[in-house]
Order: C-alpha cells, then sequence, then structure tokens
C-alpha cells in the first residue's frame, strides 16, 4: 500500500534520526558533560532559537553561494560539456585545466583568490563554484556521449539537423547523467562555500555561517558553535532532498535509477 | 680536614647522592602557545632550555600556535595544562559563557597588538587608519579587538578583509594596513618591503589590557595550586633570563621550532620588547614579571563596556583572574644580578 | 525496375576488417526478400551500406531514387524518455511536422500494430514485443516505399515472433513496400520470403540466390507443410554450402 510504504520510506530514517538524537541527550546529562566540551541537543537547540535572527542573516548568505555557485556551475560544466562532445581535440586540451581544478585544495586557493578579486562574496562564488564543477563537467561529458549508437543512426536518416539532434537526442540523453552530476554538486558546492570563507571569508554583512562558526569558536560559545552546524546540516539534507525530488519529477516516469523497489 | 669533618662531608654527600638517586619524577606539563615560536614567546622557551622548568619539578612540553590553529579549546577539555592567550577578551568570554578557565600571570603588561601602514599615506595619525580602504585583519583579531576599533574608533566592517599571515597584499597596496604585534611585523616589512612601517599601537589608545596572558583550568587552580605556582615562577624566570641573560640557547631552539625566524628577527624582537616596556613596566617593576591587578583588569573591562562588547554585570570578574599566584617579587633579585641598573 | 542495389561492393572497415568482399545483390520493387547468413557474415553491413550509414570502399551502392526508406534496428532504438506516441511521432517531428497534425496519421497506425491504448505509456512498461511493434511503427509512419529490417525478431520469444511475423507479412501486403529482411533463421526466412539470399561468411559475398515458391497470404498451415520443411531444407543446405566456401 502506498501509505505503508511512505511509512516506511521516511518513518525510518526519522525514527532512526531522533533515536540518535535522544541519546546524545542522554548521554550528555548521565555522564554530566559540560557545554563547553559538548553541549546537549536540548541546549543546541535553545541556543540556535535565541541567536536566530542573526544566525539566519548568515544562513540566507551561506545558501545564496551555494546556489549561485551552484547554478554558475550547472551553466559552465554543460557549455563546456558541450564543447568537449563536440570536438576531442578541445577535450585533449583543456580536460588537464578541469582536473587541475578538481584536485586542488579550495583551502590552499582561497586565499590567493581574495588577493587577486576584491569582492569576498565573488571569491567565495569563485571557490564553491570550483569544488561544484568538475562533476557536472565529468557526468555531462559522459553524458552526453551515452546515446545509444542506433539513436544517432535513426537521426542521420531521418536527416535531423544537429539542433534536433542536440535537442530530442542528446539532452535528454544527458539529462540522468547531469541530473546525477547536479546532486554531487550540491553538496560540495556547500561545502566549498563553507570552507572558502573559513580561510576568505570577510567581516560585517557579506558573511555566512561558516564566519559564525569561527565567531563562537574564537568566542567559546561552543552551543553556538553546534547551532550553526546544525543549520549547516539541514542545508545539506535540504540540497539532498531537493534534488532527489528534481530527479524523480524529470526522470521519474522513465529512468532505471527512480523506479520503485521491485519487491 | 679533620676525620669528623671527612666523615661529616661523606655522610652529607652520600644522603644527597641517595635523595637524588630517588628524586621525584618531573610532573609533565603541557604549554600551548598562540603562534609559531617568536620572541614574543620568548622566556616560555628559555625556561625549558635552561633547565629552569626542570628544577622546579616540571617536565614542559610547548605546543605552538599558528596561522590555522586554534589551541584555545584544548585548555577546557583538559588536552592541555596552560595556555597563553593574547588578551583579557578571551578571558572575559570565558567567563561570561562559563568556561571554567581563569587567568593566573600576565607576562606583557602592554599588548603589543597594533596597526601598522606604509609612510607617507597620510596614515602618520591614528585617526586617519579608520577611511582605509583594506584593513588587513586575521580571525582572532576580527572577534575581539576589532570590534572594540569598530565602537570605539570608528572603523568599519567594510574595510576588513582577512590576514593571512602573509605580507604581500599589505606591501603591494600602499594604502592597505594591517594587524601586527608592535614588536614583530615592523621587523619584516623593514626586511621583506624595505621600509620602516607607520606603528599604531592599540594600547596608546585605550586598548589597556594585559597580554600573553598564562591561563589555566579553574580546577587546576583549587586542586594543584602549587603547580600553577611552580610554572608561573619558573616562567617568569625564565623571562628575566631571556631578557637580561644569555639567550642563545632559547633563540637556537626557537629557531629549530620555527625555521623561518631568523637570529637577527629575534634579537631585533627582544630590543623592541625592551624598548618599548612590553613585558618589564608599570607594575612588573614593582611586583615581577606577570604582575596582574584586578583594579586594571576591572578598568579594561569598563572601557569595553562602554565600547558596547560587553553588557554591565555581564561577566563576574572575581573568576577573570587568579592574582595570588603572581605579585611576590620573584625574578627582581635575578634582575638586579644581571642588568644593574 | 530495381529498388536496391549492391553491385561488386568492397567493405573494409578501419581495423582491417573485410565485412564485405565482391558483395552483389539485387531486389526489386516490392519484392519481400530475406538476407541470409551466420553471424559476422557482413549481413548487417549490407544493409547498413543500402540504408546509407556506411559508405563501400570499392564498388556501388545503388537505390532507387524515388525510393523512400525506413529501418527496424534489431534493437527496438526507442527513446526511454518518450511515450510511445512520441517515439512514432520521431520522424515527422524532425521533418517538421507538428504533433496534432501528426496524430492523424499515427493513431490509426498503432492501431494496426496492435497498441492502441498505449499511447501514452513509456517505453520501460512495455514488454520487448510491444516495444518492437512501436519500432515498426515509427518506421511505417513515414510511408516508406523500402522497409530495410536488421534481424528485428531475434530477441523475442517464439510466440511473439510468429506474431509479428504474420503482422509483418500483412503490412508488407497493405502497404506495397520493398522489404529487405535480414536474419541468421532459416525457418524465418523460409517462412516470410519470396526470396532468400544466403550470404558465405568473412568476407560477406552473396553465396546462394533461392526462390521460394510458395504463395500468399502464409500462416500456421505453410509452416506446418512438408514443402515448407523441404524449402527450410534446401536453404539450409545452401548456408551449410555458403558458410564451408573459401574464406
Amino acid at each position: 500500500m502506498k501509505s505503508l510504504a511512505h511509512l516506511r520510506e521516511y518513518g525510518l530514517p526519522l525514527a532512526v534520526f531522533v533515536g540518535v538524537i535522544a541519546l546524545w541527550e542522554i548521554v550528555v546529562r548521565v555522564n554530566g558533560i559540560p557545554h563547553y566540551i559538548l553541549p546537549a541537543p536540548s541546549r543546541v537547540m535553545v541556543t540556535l532559537i535565541d541567536n536566530f535572527g542573526s544566525l539566519a542573516t548568515s544562513w540566507w548568505f551561506t545558501i545564496k553561494i551555494t546556489f549561485g555557485a551552484l547554478l554558475l556551475a550547472a551553466v559552465g560544466g554543460v557549455l563546456l560539456a558541450s564543447a568537449f562532445a563536440l570536438s576531442r581535440t578541445v577535450e585533449r586540451a583543456l580536460f588537464p585545466f578541469a582536473i587541475v581544478l578538481q584536485v586542488t585544495p579550495i583551502v590552499a586557493i582561497a586565499p590567493l583568490i581574495l588577493i587577486y578579486i576584491n569582492s569576498t562574496t565573488a571569491a567565495l562564488l569563485i571557490c564553491a563554484w570550483i569544488v561544484a564543477f568538475f562533476p557536472i563537467l565529468s557526468n555531462t561529458v559522459i553524458g552526453l556521449r551515452a546515446a545509444d549508437p542506433n539513436l544517432h543512426d535513426l537521426f542521420r536518416l531521418y536527416r535531423a539537423t544537429p539542433w534536433q539532434r542536440l535537442r530530442l537526442l542528446l539532452v535528454p540523453t544527458a539529462l540522468p547523467y547531469f541530473i546525477a552530476g547536479l546532486k554531487i554538486s550540491g553538496g560540495l558546492s556547500l561545502i566549498g562555500a563553507v570552507v572558502a570563507e573559513f580561510t576568505a571569508g570577510a567581516a560585517g554583512r557579506e558573511t555566512g555561517l561558516a564566519s559564525r562558526i569561527l565567531e563562537a569558536s574564537f568566542r567559546t560559545e561552543i552551543p553556538k558553535m553546534y547551532a550553526a552546524l546544525v543549520l549547516v546540516s539541514l542545508t545539506g539534507v535540504a540540497i539532498f532532498v531537493v534534488f532527489n525530488l528534481l530527479s524523480r519529477w524529470l526522470l521519474g516516469r522513465w529512468h532505471a535509477a527512480e523506479q520503485p523497489d521491485l519487491k | 680536614m679533620k676525620p669528623v669533618r671527612l666523615l661529616l662531608a661523606l655522610c652529607l654527600a652520600g644522603v644527597c647522592a641517595a635523595s637524588i638517586a630517588q628524586s621525584p619524577p618531573l610532573q609533565k606539563v603541557v604549554f600551548a602557545t598562540n603562534w609559531k615560536a617568536q620572541a614574543a614567546h620568548g622566556g616560555f622557551y628559555q625556561a625549558l632550555v635552561d633547565g629552569t622548568y626542570r628544577s622546579f619539578g616540571l617536565d614542559v612540553t610547548i605546543v605552538p600556535g599558528g596561522p590555522q590553529v586554534n589551541n584555545r579549546p584544548l585548555l577546557p577539555a583538559g588536552r592541555i595544562d596552560f595556555l597563553m592567550t593574547g588578551n583579557l577578551l578571551h578571558s572575559f568570554d570565558n567567563v561570561k559563557n562559563g568556561v571554567p578557565t581563569i587567568a593566573v600571570a600576565a607576562i606583557f603588561q602592554k599588548d603589543p597588538q597594533a596597526l601598522i601602514a606604509h609612510p607617507g599615506q597620510g596614515y602618520e595619525r591614528f585617526e586617519a587608519l579608520k577611511n582605509a580602504p583594506v584593513a588587513l585583519i586575521a580571525k582572532d583579531g576580527q572577534f575581539s579587538w576589532w570590534q572594540w576599533l569598530k565602537v570605539q574608533h570608528g572603523f568599519k566592517d567594510e574595510q576588513l578583509k582577512p590576514y593571512n599571515y602573509n605580507l604581500g597584499p599589505f606591501l603591494a597596496n600602499n594604502k592597505a594596513i594591517q594587524q601586527g604585534y608592535s614588536v614583530a611585523e615592523p621587523i619584516y616589512v623593514e626586511k621583506q618591503g624595505g621600509f620602516k612601517p607607520v606603528v599604531h599601537l592599540l594600547a596608546d589608545h585605550g586598548f589597556s589590557t594585559y597580554s600573553t596572558l598564562i591561563e589555566a583550568r579553574v580546577d587546576m587552580v583549587r586542586d594543584k595550586p602549587e603547580l600553577v605556582q611552580r610554572f608561573v615562577d619558573a616562567s617568569i624566570l625564565g623571562w628575566v633570563n631571556y631578557m637580561y641573560g644569555d639567550r642563545k640557547a632559547a633563540n637556537a631552539l626557537m629557531r629549530r621550532e620555527n625555521p623561518e625566524m631568523t637570529e637577527e628577527e629575534l634579537e631585533a624582537s627582544v630590543a623592541l620588547i625592551r624598548a618599548q616596556g612590553v613585558v618589564d613596566s608599570g607594575e612588573a617593576l614593582e611586583r615581577g614579571i606577570g604582575a596582574m591587578s584586578s583594579a586594571r583588569i576591572r578598568d579594561f573591562f569598563d572601557k569595553m563596556v562602554q565600547a558596547g562588547l560587553y553588557k554591565p554585570g555581564e561577566v563576574d570578574l572575581s573568576k577573570v583572574a587568579a592574582t595570588q599566584f603572581v605579585n611576590r617579587r620573584i625574578g627582581i633579585d635575578v634582575k638586579q644580578k644581571l642588568a644593574p641598573k | 525496375m530495381q529498388t536496391l542495389v549492391l553491385d561488386a561492393v568492397d567493405k573494409r572497415f578501419a581495423t582491417g576488417v573485410w565485412a564485405l568482399r565482391a558483395a552483389s545483390l539485387a531486389i526489386e520493387a516490392g519484392e519481400f526478400v530475406a538476407l541470409l547468413g551466420p553471424s559476422g557474415c557482413g549481413k548487417s553491413t549490407a544493409l547498413r551500406l543500402l540504408a546509407g550509414l556506411e559508405a563501400p570502399t570499392q564498388g556501388a551502392v545503388r537505390v532507387d531514387r524515388a525510393a523512400t526508406m525506413s529501418v527496424v534496428f534489431q534493437e527496438p532504438t526507442l527513446m526511454p524518455w518518450s511515450n510511445v506516441f512520441d517515439n512514432v511521432w520521431l520522424p515527422l517531428r524532425i521533418a517538421g511536422i507538428a504533433r496534432d497534425t501528426a496524430r492523424e496519421r499515427i493513431a490509426p497506425l498503432l492501431e494496426a500494430v496492435g497498441l492502441a491504448g498505449f499511447e501514452g505509456a513509456f517505453p520501460n512498461e512495455l514488454s520487448g514485443g510491444m516495444k518492437m511493434r512501436t519500432s515498426i511503427a515509427r518506421a511505417l509512419v513515414t510511408r516508406p516505399s523500402v522497409l530495410l529490417m536488421d534481424e528485428p525478431f531475434a530477441a523475442l520469444d517464439e510466440i511473439t515472433r510468429y506474431r509479428l511475423n504474420d503482422d509483418l507479412l500483412a503490412w508488407w501486403r497493405a502497404h506495397r513496400l520493398t522489404v529487405l529482411f535480414v536474419t541468421h533463421s532459416v525457418f524465418e526466412a523460409a517462412y516470410l520470403s519470396q526470396r532468400v539470399l544466403v550470404m558465405g561468411a568473412r568476407p560477406g559475398r552473396v553465396a546462394a540466390d533461392l526462390a521460394i515458391d510458395a504463395p500468399y497470404p502464409r500462416s500456421a498451415a505453410w509452416r506446418t507443410s512438408v514443402r515448407y520443411a523441404q524449402v527450410a531444407r534446401a536453404v539450409s543446405e545452401a548456408l551449410e554450402a555458403a558458410s564451408s566456401g573459401p574464406t
């Protein structure tokens, strides 16, 4: 039954999650662990609520950077993937740069980028973009090449124009791969935004959750650190859920990955 | 020598030998600093290298800090025994947040925290600094004295750019200002940039905090006060010897710990420390290095309340510092011998 | 009037493999011809040459100017992201015919291939046989005069295959198509076609050309008749002879 399936799908992870939180609370209380070492979830919640005003502003900033970078990564990734799919020469020439981007640690790059770029927001966007870019590029390239060769033949027989081939064959074929890349990049973009801000973040209004975490750390406000981290986690979960829903909406009808369990 | 005296001497020697053979093992102590080894930490390394800590029964390990290192949570967590902090704001925050640590000595009577600028750019006056387009401030400062600068002296968040302990951005931009220790960064700037920067000490403009404080856990102060006392005393003596005695071995150790440091930089820094009266001035001259007074702590707190960093009464000042371990004129006699001026 | 001609065609791939050597065949308009041979004998290559998907290394490929061709591959080759209707619509869509206009052609065609009511189904919801029917509908929607089929029923179960065999013959007659039917099944070739071209293996060439003298419509009766068994045996022997011939 549909309701039973829903219960299993959402109920189980929720129950486990609640159980872990309860265990955390009990362990802290029973052992009398001080709040500056490991705050209890109840204390973290209270701190979160008390400080929600200022935390919310930072949260919004982090969300903006994350999704801004993700959007740029998606656009850039798709454009470059198309160029790669069209020309193996271009791919061979530029792919090494893409790999270099992927493996370079943001913590090392962020301060350097700041030297050249004046705006901190731009620098953070670039850093988050760098981490988010590669999975989308790599997956979309594979996707654009993944079309059934027989379908390619059919399109040739039908004398389809390159534009028709792109629109009717390549894009739909690449879509599942692109979305898979997007799911990976979503989480990475958030991490990139937070990590970049740790080393390159400024002060004042243009600050996100990373700055709040740092600030709480330096002012020994450990429960506040946890509160900010909770918001980061929530953002990560939200990204995951959003892209899963997106994937289901776009691919649900026909892609093997989105079909329900065959039990 | 008369036989009886000889016998007595032999017995004494025997007892001494026996007692040395059975002397209690040294107590292990971990002390974390707030930066890589530099002259501003010299006294501690001195006490380590010339055996002062040893003679006080302490086996001390110095854990340096660094650019991305934040040693501060290690103290309440019990991972370290003593912690070096840069100013009283850290202590105020700890007390405010119920973190059970307390200051037991203040090595620096003057906070060498400063803002430095290029000469000839109009920054000769402190008031001009708040209009600098770029102020390179690191995280530690951003969340402590920068807040005071904003309220008290009109600095703005828009100026702030993260300082990643690289002089490059400052040297490249004439209009930029950056943070530094008055006894350290000007030396590096002169070496790398070839010019003497303008230096504005925050202490000269109302930031009257102690600096390079030694912090300990409240429970250690309560349960092992003699251990705390020994560490404080030994550290004070280390500072006396470092500043006025033979510090070559201490410098060598610091250079091993921090290979980027040179002997000239260390010596230049010591000269500045002495000239600016960072360590041995004011109350320390009378009561020994490390001196702390509750009155001065209260005065500084009031200034910070005025600057809006804290609410009145928000911090129980009696919990900020334990002054019983200092103000005992430790090291004054040693100093007389080494620098009898 | 010859609709499809391979004239002493050689085909060598970049890998160095000679798929065809001096292969020749000629197919008249309206014929149902089977191209029979073992795996790897080049029959698919021959079909692809006739379809224009490959070019010969030597020799000529001649296709009647007036002929309109459709190809049916062994895999249904449907677009998994589109439903049955949109899959059948594809060739018309590429030709610029709007969906609503195309509907007039597609709807009756779907009924004719037995897919009435499945317009909105997606390929992952269809059985193998239904997918192949969709593929055939797509091939027929452009009203071709020539149908090239490359082992289209090989992947299906026997009952579905028999059904589709009969349906194919019905469509051939109804639309007056020219059909080139590539297969490796002696029995299928014998059941369906008027002529069986037997190919020899590596490199491929047409080794034998047998006429199947049996009237249409053909049905289960044909399949169980003695004449059919004789024909099948003759074809089988020709195939064996071609396969063991000079390589």
